[in-house]
């Protein structure tokens, strides 16, 4: 509840996002990355001026004085580094740590609508690798922003060498930068792909993995494999793809500063050549002609690592952008809520014009014979989504205009396929609330359960409750639903993978732990029926018949053929 | 390749992470993955050479211009080495792309031949070791630990490559200009020898520690992504969003920690190239001083090294990715290389669709056993139901005998044949074990159905779905068979994935089928659907179900009733509802509410 709405944003604002968020970390990185850089521009200066020495005074004090002078050079340029680094990986650490924060935040917004239609396994990968590459801005910035500061630098020295010289290399970076970025466009769109297919390799691997018990279970590990190996040489060919890009545009990158070089020796050494700069000078020129190598080709980089960052960020603003599947209603329910249900004339996949009231403290049973009918009814009771048309109310208050976190606080609907989290037996049941738990335990038949585990209620179930057979997880999954306490409980199929006498037990103690509270049990078995207060049977047709279950099963042959084989 | 970060610490829940490759094992299967490319690899080395070496020339080439400037020869003079310098550039950069095209690809290569070996070998694992490991290791080998061996085929093994190439030519370059110039600029390598033993020593615990703290964000990301439904429903998002927060500020502070080591790493790399930098620049002072080098070669040798300082900062750098990407590599190789399963020497075949299992004994773990010598005859294409309460080695038994587990004790034998006799290839086609999982492959329909048949045709996809009466919804389906399914695309219902199954069972057409619990997660209405759906799916087979619903065990042709670990009645329906012992009272209870 606390989660804010999804809000629609682009790729572009959530990496502008990613950046000015840190800026305090960005800002002092790039100031200790320019001192690195500027620093570093020194070191060739230096170089020209130590030749210098040597060919024309041949004095060992000078020497030693520029020798000192070199040293407190690197003293600086090594810790600006140390500290520029820190503050910039600090940044791009807690930008990507953010991202992945919001996309959880929308993934389990109860709004829902960012988990369909993407495999969990690629929003893992996307609040993950994608969330890295979106940080990782933060440090491409201010090594982008100090390698700018290095070609300036030299340039300034160059220009106090050398008008000439120095305009040269002030005016024939920019065309080299362009160059770099042009050659980086077609990247963006292959990084883009390349990405997709990778998430969708490794998408198609953690399938698999997933249903590996039912792959053995079939002896279809070989077909599955197969299958896996075209999806990976498929991504292989779309890599290969990239790979041959990026390579081209390292080549480019390397030949455009190796001739600007060129040039820049070409001139300074005719300058020299006629008297106009000293040998020092023409040292420190090629030594900043070939220092300058390092900053255009981080510029270089910065293109790239930018180009992939701005096709994470468009994936991550895809998720957070997917518009929810209710739309977010500002109403919470009426306090204290009495747990009346009422269905007018709803309508949605298999429901029909089904009209339907529930009484506040009822115990109601709902059959039908579809579980397609079950599962819009349950859909729409959990305003998982609103009915196409018709009306659901809570206490006379229609779902549609309340938060569909309010909606929930209220009522759970416990669906047949709920999962258990990684975690201990106990830490699942109680993670939804404070009700009596030992009472919960004793309802559900789970205190069973952890007697047969080798640390009682304190076991662990698994990822998903895999540790756990189907019965057991049936059970910790109704306890919890029952620990929920909340004023309407909506079970579905609680009892399935548990065998009679277990189930007649869990029966005769749901009425006593549920009482005074509303509570739906929409099932076909008879058990459960027999002890609720009133039984509707749901077709596609809408209410076919209502009444309690002893009375429908004496008069009513199709009720008796669907609860009864 | 670096030495191989230890992950195999044991976890807590006793879990047991599947097997690590050693760094000399990883190292073999590099080779291995190798040996099939090594033209390739030939060649691609030869360019890289070339490019590296031809790059070289700049230096020299501009060493030249002071030399020509020194000597007055005039400013025409400067103009063919600058001319040179060009050139180079343009065959260097021209060496490079090629270089480096080869390089990835062939890297890229390697890396999709063994994350195929690697899923290949996954999925051949026994179940206990995955779930020992926890599902998650797995998943994390087969997406993480694959994209970071691939950033570092993509990033640092190019760069190391490159880096290695230039340092070790720059060197030999600067011992033909004077070998004094090589013999001081080497002063700096015992202190990069020094700092890089420093660093990996020290960076190795932390980045061990780091892979454990990002399987364990990726473990909690998955749980609470995959189980979004259920948070949702019992308003658990706040709980989770902290869960991952905590996973993700723990993970984030290990990289922190070892980002801080490796600026520490950086700044005694500043030293030796202040060192050897300033040892360079006094020899060529004295040099030039006594006539024994031109101001041109002292320039030269300056700036080859002043030019070292890029190369080795990147293949020091690298290390990290290196230690990461080897640790990656060392998790992925653990997996790939296990030995394929055996299959036996000579194999028998069954001989019909009987089951025999004989005093069978089962643990997981072993003070925990879950079944006590469990004797059990099943004739050819009889019909025989499990039941038993929770917990009573139902799934376990059903497990045995489909080959999944090996029992600790007893014989298991299908047909006549043992299993072990059988082999895993045989087996898998003599037995199909539905479970009460219901898993929908990612794909079309027609695909997920393909996984038990891969040849069959689309007529035979369809008279399977409808023998199991699905054909209905699967030509309801927007692109009928041809509509892509499971997670992410159309969702199932529980009955319908349920019903899949069993239409993949047909497809398969084995002579013993085994269905546990395979109706129940359907929920009641389905599982009637279902249990007519299986009823055909299993004629003229043998078959086992495990069932709670009373209806299967009446209609069986046994019962079998176990009952913690032990077979404790058998028998028709009729005769043990007679006797009045345990299934008697599990009937009695069944039919209470039916009357």
């Amino acid at each position: 509840m606390t989660t804010p709405d999804p809000v629609p944003v682009t790729g572009t604002a959530v990496l502008r996002g990613a950046i000015l968020e840190q800026r305090r970390d960005v800002a002092l990185s790039s100031l200790l990355a320019a001192g690195q850089q500027a620093g570093s521009a020194l070191v060739p200066v230096l170089i020209g001026v130590i030749v210098d020495v040597a060919v024309t005074s041949g004095s060992p004090g000078l020497l030693i004085l520029w020798i000192g002078v070199l040293a407190a050079n690197f003293v600086v340029l090594s810790y600006s580094y140390r500290f520029s680094v820190r503050a910039a990986e600090r940044a791009a650490e807690y930008a990507e740590h953010d991202l992945r924060l919001r996309l959880t935040h929308r993934v389990l917004h109860a709004g829902g609508g960012a988990d369909a239609g993407r495999l969990s396994g690629e929003l893992v990968n996307i609040s993950t690798s994608d969330a890295k590459r979106v940080g990782t801005a933060n440090v491409v910035v201010p090594f982008g922003l100090a390698a700018i500061v290095a070609v300036l630098v030299s340039a300034a020295v160059l220009l106090t060498i050398s008008v000439p010289l120095g305009l040269l290399v002030l005016l024939g970076t920019p065309p080299l930068l362009l160059l770099t970025h042009y050659a980086s466009k077609p990247l963006e769109r292959r990084s883009e792909a390349e990405q997709a297919r990778a998430a969708h390799a490794s998408g198609v691997a953690a399938d698999l993995v997933a249903g590996l018990r039912v792959l053995k279970g079939l002896g279809a590990e070989r077909t599955a494999v197969q299958r896996y190996r075209r999806t990976s040489q498929e991504s292989l060919v779309a890599t290969l793809r990239t790979a041959q890009a990026y390579a081209a545009q390292g080549g480019v990158v390397e030949t455009s500063s190796g001739v600007f070089i060129a040039v820049v020796a070409l001139v300074g050494g005719v300058l020299a050549a006629d008297g106009a700069i000293s040998v020092g000078e023409l040292v420190s020129t090629v030594g900043l002609a070939l220092f300058l190598q390092i900053p255009l080709s981080t510029t270089g980089w910065t293109t790239i690592e930018f180009a992939q960052a701005r096709a994470s960020a468009a994936r991550i603003a895809a998720v957070l952008s997917a518009p929810p599947a209710v739309p977010p209603g500002a109403g919470t329910a009426r306090q204290p809520v009495r747990g009346g249900l009422r269905l007018r004339g709803v309508t949605h996949e298999g429901l029909h014009g089904v009209d339907l009231d529930v009484a506040p403290g009822e115990l109601l049973g709902i059959v039908s014979p579809s579980p397609a009918i079950a599962r819009a009814l349950l859909a729409c009771l959990a305003r998982e989504t609103d009915p196409e048309t018709g009306t659901v109310e809570l206490d006379d208050v229609p779902l549609a205009g309340l938060d569909p976190a309010a909606v929930r606080a209220a009522v759970l609907v416990a669906t047949h396929d709920a999962v258990l989290f990684a975690g201990t037996l106990l830490e699942n049941v109680t993670a939804t609330g404070a009700a009596d738990i030992t009472a919960a335990l004793v309802a559900a038949a789970a205190d069973e359960v952890a007697d047969s585990l080798p640390d009682g209620v304190d076991s662990t179930v698994g990822e998903q409750g895999s540790s756990l057979s189907g019965g057991q997880r049936q059970r910790v999954a109704l306890a919890r639903a029952l620990a929920a306490d909340r004023s309407v409980l909506v079970l579905h199929d609680p009892t399935t993978a548990v065998d009679s006498v277990t189930e007649s037990r869990i029966a005769g103690a749901l009425r006593r732990v549920r009482r005074g509270r509303t509570t739906v049990v929409v099932t076909t078995s008879p058990a459960l029926l027999a002890v609720t207060d009133r039984v509707i049977l749901l077709d596609g047709d809408g209410v076919r018949c209502e009444g309690r279950h002893a009375d429908l099963v004496e008069s009513r042959s199709d009720y008796r053929e669907t609860v009864l084989t | 390749m670096s030495d191989t970060v230890d992950t195999t610490s044991p976890l807590p829940g006793g879990r047991e992470l599947l097997p690590v490759a050693t760094a000399a094992d990883t190292r073999a299967a590099v080779g291995r993955l190798l040996r099939p490319h090594r033209w390739r690899a030939v060649v691609t080395l030869a360019v890289l050479v070339a490019g590296s070496a031809v790059a070289l020339l700049v230096a020299p080439l501009l060493g030249r211009i002071v030399d020509v400037v020194v000597a007055g020869a005039g400013s025409a003079a400067v103009v063919g080495p600058a001319v040179l310098i060009a050139v180079v550039a343009v065959v260097a950069g021209l060496l490079t792309t090629v270089g480096m095209s080869l390089l990835v690809g062939l890297g890229e290569r390697l890396l999709a031949r063994l994350r195929e070996q690697f899923v290949d070998r996954a999925l051949a694992l026994p179940l206990e070791q995955v779930e020992r490991a926890g599902g998650g290791d797995l998943t994390a080998r087969v997406t993480g630990d694959v994209a970071v061996v691939g950033e570092a085929v993509r990033g640092a093994v190019p760069k190391l490559a490159r880096a290695g190439l230039t340092i070790v030519l720059t060197l030999l370059a600067m011992g033909a200009l004077d070998w004094r110039f090589l013999v001081v600029a080497l002063l700096a390598v015992p202190i990069q020898i020094h700092t890089a033993r420093w660093y990996v020593r020290n960076a190795g615990p932390v980045y061990a520690r780091q892979r454990v703290a990002e399987g364990g964000l990726q473990q909690q990301l998955l749980d609470t992504v995959g189980g979004a439904a259920t948070v949702r429903a019992f308003l658990l998002a706040d709980d989770h969003v902290d869960r991952v927060r905590g996973r993700s500020l723990t993970a984030v502070d290990l990289v922190l920690r070892g980002i801080r080591l490796m600026t520490r790493f950086y700044a005694r790399l500043n030293l030796a190239e202040f060192v050897g930098l300033a040892a360079v620049l006094v020899t060529g002072f004295l040099l030039v001083g006594n006539g024994s080098v031109t101001a041109g070669t002292a320039t030269a040798a300056a700036l080859y090294f002043h030019s070292l300082f890029g190369p080795i900062s990147s293949a020091l750098v690298t290390i990290d990715e290196a230690l990461s990407a080897g640790a990656s590599l060392a998790r992925i190789v653990g997996v790939a290389e296990l030995p394929a399963p055996g299959e036996p020497q000579h194999r028998a075949l069954p001989m019909d669709g009987s089951v025999k299992v004989a005093d069978v004994h089962h643990a997981y773990r072993a003070d925990r056993p879950v079944l006590h010598g469990v004797d059990l005859d099943i004739g050819a294409a009889e019909r025989v139901a499990l039941v038993g309460a929770s917990g009573a080695g139902k799934t376990t038994l059903a497990k045995l005998i489909a080959g999944v587990h090996r029992p600790t004790g007893g014989s298991i034998s299908l047909g006549g044949v043992g299993l072990d006799e059988l082999g895993p290839e045989l087996a898998r086609r003599t037995v199909v074990l539905v479970t009460q999982e219901v898993h929908v492959f990612a794909g079309t329909l027609a695909d997920d159905l393909r996984l038990a048949r891969p040849d069959a045709t689309e007529a035979q996809l369809r008279e399977a779905l409808s023998t199991v009466g699905a054909l209905g919804w699967a030509d309801a389906l927007p692109d009928g068979l041809d509509t892509a399914v499971g997670e992410g695309a159309h969702t199932l219902s529980v009955t319908q994935a349920q019903q899949l199954a069993l239409a993949r069972l047909v497809l398969a057409d084995p002579p013993v089928a085994i269905l546990d619990e395979a109706t129940a997660e359907a929920g009641s209405a389905g599982a009637r659907v279902l249990e007519a759906a299986a009823t055909r799916a299993l004629a003229g087979r043998t078959g086992l179900l495990v069932a709670h619903r009373m209806t299967q065990a009446a209609t069986a042709d046994r019962v079998v009733v176990l009952d913690t670990g032990r077979l404790v009645e058998i028998g028709h329906h009729d005769e043990l509802v007679a006797a009045g012992g345990r299934y008697a009272a599990l009937w009695e209870a069944w039919s209470a509410t039916r009357t």
